[in-house]
């Protein structure tokens, strides 16, 4: 199986070849690939070198926590890459982005209003969970549309807080 | 004299002062709320009690409930430890109206401490420098405060008297902007406490935050156990901790003398137990008391771990009213100790607290680690407490060594099912400010920034690579034999359900 992974900027060819074996960029090395039990712990041993990683999926992409670094990657086939290319790279912006609470907690205050025009990283909502107030911002640019909360309201955690158009 | 200790506290401070209970033949009791019932602190104890639901006003903070079950269970004393009851004076002396010891200073001591004037009053009466500025003169109008700035001294802070967290907080640095950046002050204030007074106080600049451990017995014996150095900070949270100060370093002189400014503090309130006195201090070495925290901090292990002193112990050693077990002369530093607070927080976003159930823990061990934690594979972290789970500390024989052995203990501590700040912890240990021990109270918001990491540097995304690559691989490999008999991922009355709907 042949992957095209990528860190950032650079982009690796990676070939499964067995078991034992993969290729990168065309160099073949020796692979001893574990999951620790149970865990999203991975434990590699590439040509007698030893890894640990904490490897998970996340919005789409592969995060890896290699000695203290968090890697983001992306794993595509050669199909998947074909397309992802054909459709300008990009993801379509057009649909609505629900902000969900990502910890049970309490509304302190919504710094927006319905129909105001926010730029890409402004806050949209204070939610105070263990002592903290946590500041949730907004991933795009866009229009608020539909405010669901109140402060002062104890929401659940992947409640839908408020709407970005 | 007691001989059963109830804790009035969660967490790793409970299994903390659980700890030291055992060592020294006391019976323990655990209070705990609905959500603490499989809690480490529960589970360690001798006995333990219900208090009420998770928040804390509900269970933690009913000092009522607290001193009930107390009585009932025949313990002679409470141990606060830190947050919750333990600055409270007027549950340290209801505990002692009950005919309980209160492991911790006389309730004059933390009424004291506790108000900024007084403080600020009683300690420099004493002698003890304090920072310039209007805290604790009551409320100020904007032109009483226009007129005093001038005689404290360009820049300054103004701050929220209700404050905390550097809400309503604005520094001011002339008296041009003084009027608007009042005004604004004040509005968050309001907004934020609902108590819109502002106070000023000098700004000091590259500051630090160095802190004195006091002990103190009811015999009028009063010795510190040296400084810790507190100035790493995010969002006036301290998250490093370590001793010695790299700033004071070898100068003993001046150790010396803060040390002594530090006891005369304490004296200065009749202080009993465990304290710690807090300054500021400049570039220049001028110091000034901040304020004092009458109770057990967070970070008292890094001094057990240079002075071989049980702070704890001796709290209890104090409480049942024996003298201290040292002289200020049978104190001294040895090598090197630092802290690292371990909080349920993702660094990658924005250090959000992380809830849910802890799937994995693996514990770093070896030489010269120490683990305090509260928590283990299985228990689920909630939202109602502070985010801290456990504290990491190293101690080693010179700075480099800490540091260094610090930086394997955090490649060795995995915690799955929560995110932690570990990954924080790592960067911080490999900034060469960190390493050069340059550093004040604004490094982490001021100059260090955590997402800007060059990964284009580092060798190792080649490995990332290929560590994804193989999960992503796994995966698809697993998911082609999906119908093999028991391999499947979801439940089989699930796939029934799906196969049943497939064919309707």
């Amino acid at each position: 199986m042949k992957y095209i992974s990528t860190v950032i900027e650079s982009e690796y060819i990676i070939e499964i070849l067995d078991e034992k074996h993969l290729s990168i960029n065309g160099e073949v090395h020796t692979i001893d690939f574990e999951e620790v039990d149970g865990q999203p712990v991975f434990s590699l041993i590439l040509d007698g070198k030893s890894y640990e990683a904490f490897v998970y999926f996340e919005e789409g992409e592969w995060k890896v926590m290699l000695h203290g670094t968090l890697y983001p990657v992306l794993v595509e086939d050669e199909r998947e890459k074909r397309l992802r290319q054909a459709y300008g790279g990009g993801v379509t912006q057009t649909s609505e982005y629900h902000l969900k609470a990502p910890m049970p907690g309490m509304v302190v205050s919504i710094p927006v209003e319905e129909g105001q025009q926010i730029n890409k990283g402004d806050a949209l909502l204070i939610l105070e969970s263990m002592k903290m107030q946590n500041e949730l911002r907004s991933p795009r640019s866009g229009k608020v549309t539909r405010i669901r909360v109140e402060p002062g309201d104890h929401v659940e955690k992947k409640q839908t807080l408020l709407s970005v158009e | 004299m007691f001989d059963k200790v109830l804790i009035a506290n969660r967490g790793e401070i409970a299994v903390r002062i659980i700890r030291a209970c055992r060592e020294l033949g006391l019976k323990t009791v655990a209070v705990f709320s609905d959500v603490d019932r499989q809690a480490l602190h529960v589970r360690f104890a001798d006995e333990a009690y219900y208090l009420g639901s998770p928040p804390a006003r509900e269970s933690y903070l009913r000092g009522d409930r607290i001193i009930e079950i107390a009585l009932k269970s025949g313990a002679g004393a409470i141990h606060p430890g830190y947050g919750f009851l333990a600055e409270r004076a007027d549950f340290a002396q209801a505990c002692i109206d009950a005919g309980l010891a209160f492991i911790g200073p006389k309730p004059s001591a933390i009424a004291a401490m506790g108000d900024k004037a007084i403080a600020r009053a009683t300690v420099s009466a004493a002698g003890v420098p304090v920072v310039p500025g209007t805290a604790g003169e009551g409320a100020l109008s904007n032109d009483e405060l226009l007129a005093i700035a001038p005689t404290i001294g360009f820049p300054l802070l103004a701050k929220a008297t209700a404050g905390g967290g550097g809400k309503g907080m604005r520094e001011v640095r002339n008296i041009e902007e003084m009027p608007r950046l009042l005004n604004a002050a004040r509005r968050e204030a309001e907004a934020a406490f609902g108590d819109g007074n502002v106070y000023l106080e000098k700004l000091l600049e590259e500051a630090r935050h160095i802190e004195f451990q006091i002990l103190a017995d009811n015999q009028g014996n009063v010795i510190h156990l040296g400084e810790r150095e507190c100035s790493l900070q995010r969002r006036h949270q301290k998250i490093l901790e370590e001793t010695p100060s790299p700033f004071i370093a070898d100068d003993q002189e001046f150790r010396q003398q803060m040390g002594e400014v530090a006891v005369r503090a304490a004296k200065a309130v009749g202080y009993v137990n465990a304290g710690t006195i807090e300054f500021l201090v400049d570039k220049d070495k001028r110091y000034y008391f901040l304020e004092m925290n009458t109770r057990l901090q967070v970070e008292h292990p890094i001094t057990e771990a240079v002075t071989n002193v049980d702070i704890v112990k001796e709290q209890i050693r104090i409480a049942r009213g024996r003298s201290l077990n040292y002289t200020q002369e049978d104190i001294s530093q040895h090598g090197w100790a630092i802290e690292c607070r371990i909080n349920a927080e993702d660094p990658y976003e924005n250090f959000l607290p992380s809830t849910g159930r802890i799937s994995h823990i693996l514990l770093p061990t070896g030489p010269g680690v120490r683990v305090d934690t509260g928590v283990y594979p299985g228990f689920t972290i909630s939202p109602y407490y502070d985010s801290l789970i456990s504290k990491l500390i190293v101690h080693g024989k010179t700075r480099a060594e800490a540091i260094l052995r610090m930086r394997r203990a955090l490649e060795e501590y995995k915690i799955t099912g929560v995110r932690t700040n570990i990954p924080f912890h790592q960067m911080l240990m490999n900034s060469h400010r960190f390493m050069a021990g340059q550093y004040d109270t604004r490094f982490i918001e001021d100059r260090f920034s955590f997402n800007s990491v060059n990964i284009d540097k580092s060798s190792d995304a080649d490995i990332a690579a290929i560590l994804a690559t193989l999960v992503a691989h796994q995966q698809i490999q697993r998911s082609t034999h999906i119908i093999r008999r028991g391999k499947r991922d979801t439940s089989n009355w699930k796939w029934v359900g799906r196969w049943e709907r497939m064919h309707r």
